[in-house]
């Protein structure tokens, strides 16, 4: 009886961190593609 | 007679020896690899005006020699430049490891002493990108927060000296200290110019204690690297990853007046030419056979604090090495 409901737990608090290790990498720190602009490379002018 | 003695012919110091040997003024290249071969292979690429000698940790620098190029791995460039200094010769060298830079800057007090210039960093980044911040810089009133990535390697020792970087503890400054970076993950994606794009980069610390040198008193600086991809073996195997495509992006904030505004520069091109070229250039000006230093600069020093900028990257642009600035709205 203890040692299924200690299982029970296992599984509980396993399913539990699942859940909030995939919410935290979902909304984590990342980088959104730029929509406007671009690289121009330097030339002439900028080089005097 | 300027006479050049580069030691170390891998991938980076193999295009910085064919950089050189471009340079008028430069008259005499002295090539020295612990693979013979290989500075032989070298020294029929360039022809008369290149020969081979022999050096080893310890060795003194060669007589005649004006200036020594290092193209070592990072951490055995430490005994070269000492013996640079007894001969109180100037020395520009590629290593691009924490400590490695780190043992040198040591060496600072005593390159003052002898008045001898030291560049440390002359590769992509630190290097390229150290020129970038400093060009930034000229077009803001102040700075208050520098960002440098970096993608690719320079080649089979870069490499390693990558993944050692990695797998240490990053440091960054914040306000205005060097301290260690505490979070369990740095990782942010970066848009790199193309053809190297998007790529995840984790915050290392390398070539940090150059930029702080340079800009005393910005509040953050922050150096980011692409972790290299799995080792490949057997029919796989790259014989040279120095020649993948790699890339710099330099984000330096500041004002312009009242406005809080960012200078966002980049490069890319093959790790081990971009390399290469920015050590041969950092050598050629220490020998005087361009203009690119801002003054005479005795001391251990990062391209940032020594170089003029603008001659620096108009020097790299006419050896294929050109610079581009994002316009436009940066995100990252």
């Amino acid at each position: 009886m203890h040692a299924g409901r200690a299982i029970r737990r296992s599984l509980l608090v396993v399913a539990i961190a699942g859940i909030a290790g995939g919410l935290v990498r979902l909304r984590g720190k990342g980088g959104v593609p730029p929509t406007v602009g671009g690289w121009r490379q330097l030339s002439g002018p900028e080089f005097r | 007679m300027t006479s050049v003695l580069l030691v170390g012919v891998g991938a980076v110091g193999d295009r910085a020896g064919r950089q050189l040997a471009a340079t008028p003024g430069i008259e005499r290249i002295l090539i020295a690899d612990r693979r013979r071969e290989r500075a032989e292979a070298l020294r029929r690429h360039i022809g008369a005006r290149a020969s081979v000698v022999e050096w080893r940790p310890r060795d003194r620098v060669p007589p005649g020699v004006t200036v020594v190029a290092c193209a070592l791995p990072p951490g055995d460039d430490v005994p070269l430049v000492l013996a640079a200094l007894d001969a109180g010769i100037p020395v520009a060298t590629s290593g691009d490891e924490h400590d490695g830079i780190a043992t040198l800057l040591r060496l600072d007090g005593d390159a003052r002493a002898r008045g001898v210039t030291v560049l440390v960093g002359c590769g992509l980044a630190p290097g390229l990108s150290d020129v970038l911040a400093a060009h930034a810089a000229t077009l803001l009133d102040s700075v208050d927060e520098i960002h440098v990535a970096r993608a690719g390697i320079a080649g089979a020792k870069s490499e390693a000296s990558l993944r050692r970087v990695h797998s240490d503890r990053a440091v960054e400054v914040r306000h205005g200290e060097v301290v260690e970076v505490r979070r369990r993950t740095s990782h942010e994606l970066v848009f790199f110019p193309e053809p190297v794009g998007a790529q995840e980069c984790e915050m290392v610390g390398v070539g940090i204690d150059l930029l702080a040198d340079a800009f005393p008193g910005v509040d953050r600086i922050t150096v980011r690297a692409v972790e290299p991809p799995p080792r490949t073996r057997g029919l796989f195997a790259r014989e040279d990853p120095g020649g993948r495509w790699g890339a710099t992006k330099v984000e330096v904030w500041g004002r312009v007046g009242t406005a809080r505004v960012p200078v966002v520069y980049g490069a890319a091109g093959r790790t081990a030419t971009v390399g290469g070229t920015v050590l041969a250039v950092a050598t050629a000006a220490l020998a005087g056979a361009v203009v690119t230093l801002a003054g005479q600069h005795p001391g251990v020093h990062g391209l940032a604090s020594v170089v003029a900028p603008t001659a620096f990257l108009a020097e790299l642009a006419g050896r294929g090495v050109t610079a581009a600035r994002f316009e436009g709205v940066p995100v990252s």
